[in-house]
């Protein structure tokens, strides 16, 4: 019965959660808001998680009815993501991880998106689509390595998303992607030219339809693409994008239409938490990897391919 | 020139240690910062105003150290 505890916030969401052996014991976050307009920033962004990853520690320790005793090992982000706030979560991983006598684990944020895609649903050996604010990757499974198949050339699928929201100022409460999709609904036909005056009015859910048609095709596509590649029958949708209704709908499809089968988490699961960190360094710690305090560093840059992924055949 | 920290045991003072210098400066600015046993530090840059957030900011790291240590107890004796 390993208990392991995981820690991320390589972004905007501060997250700790426990798993044992499979099963989420505790897994509260919170998330840095920024008002309608403006992004996050780094500094902002750690002094956020800062203040409040210690009572978050102690909530995922209550929830879960366990002492600090109970724990057999640390897992945290060790990147990709945003270097001043990932340093700030690592900082207290290593502490506590000192401070309890136990082993250490580096976790690489997207593996930990595909293990708990993958212990959630169940699927096999999935080609995975991991949309977020942060990444865009068209991912396979592959002796023993997470093959990146297909990525965003420049920014992000949700970073699109995020930043179209800024500059018509939608609500960042609870996120940007969750306030477009609700506007995007009531859109009722997609213009072909995003520009749409009525009189003395505008209209914008038409522009947001129009834009969540379009990106959400363009990842239909490649995902598409590397199961073709691949042979594949089963699509993970994983990341903050993915909790996106629409893009689920439209995935759907395309895997009907090849009579593939699609996996998705909700909420608790597809935006960053710290569960998936524990999942993921679970998987690690059984098949014999540990991050010695030395190798600890974080880094902004963590390529979903440089882990060897020493669990799966 | 150097700063000195004082520690209740040298075995929190090496936690300490353990858990701020594995990552690395994040500007080059010509900063760098040495971490030595005792629980001291020495710093060099080229710049002030680099030294100053440096500084700054390890301060704070060691901060949240510190408030982990008291939260979570004293460390489990091998």
């Amino acid at each position: 019965m390993t208990i392991v505890i995981g820690f991320e916030g390589s972004a905007n969401k501060i997250g700790v959660g426990i798993i044992r052996n499979g099963e989420v014991l505790s897994n509260p976050r919170r998330t840095y808001i920024t008002p309608p307009g403006q992004g996050f920033m780094p500094s902002d962004t750690a002094r956020h998680h800062r203040a409040v990853i210690l009572s978050i520690l102690k909530e995922a320790l209550e929830q879960a009815g366990l002492k600090p005793a109970d724990i057999d090992c640390v897992a945290y982000t060790k990147g990709p993501g945003m270097g001043a706030p990932l340093v700030t979560v690592a900082i207290v991983a290593r502490t506590v991880a000192q401070l309890w006598g136990k082993p250490l684990l580096g976790v690489n944020h997207c593996i930990g998106h595909i293990e708990m895609g993958r212990l959630i649903t169940k699927a096999n050996n999935p080609t995975v689509l991991y949309v977020s604010g942060g990444n865009t990757q068209v991912i396979a499974y592959s002796e023993r390595r997470y093959r990146i198949f297909g990525e965003t050339i420049d920014i992000a699928v949700g970073n699109c998303l995020d930043r179209f929201a800024r500059v018509i100022k939608i609500s960042n409460d609870p996120s940007p992607g969750y306030n477009i999709e609700q506007m995007a609904k009531k859109g009722s036909h997609y213009v072909e030219l995003p520009y749409t005056v009525k009189g003395m009015d505008v209209s914008f859910s038409g522009i947001l339809s129009y834009l969540e048609e379009t990106v959400f095709s363009m990842l239909v596509e490649i995902t598409e693409r590397a199961m073709a590649h691949c042979g594949s029958q089963e699509v993970l949708i994983v990341g903050g994008v993915g909790c996106n209704l629409r893009l689920q709908e439209m995935m759907g499809v395309m895997c009907k239409e090849r009579g593939a089968k699609l996996f998705a988490t909700d909420e608790r699961f597809c935006i960053d938490n710290g569960a998936m960190i524990a999942q993921a360094g679970w998987e690690m710690f059984r098949s014999g990897q540990v991050t010695a305090l030395e190798d600890s560093w974080i880094t902004q840059r963590y390529r979903t391919d440089e882990v060897e992924v020493t669990w799966r055949d | 020139s150097s700063l000195d920290v004082p520690f209740p045991s040298s075995r929190e003072a090496n936690i300490a240690l353990r858990s701020l210098s594995p990552d690395r400066e994040p500007r080059k600015g010509g900063i760098s910062k040495e971490l030595t046993v005792s629980g001291s530090t020495r710093w060099s840059a080229d710049e002030a105003r680099i030294l100053r957030v440096s500084v700054d900011s390890f301060l704070d790291h060691l901060l949240l150290v510190l408030e982990t240590m008291e939260m979570f107890g004293s460390p489990v004796s091998q």
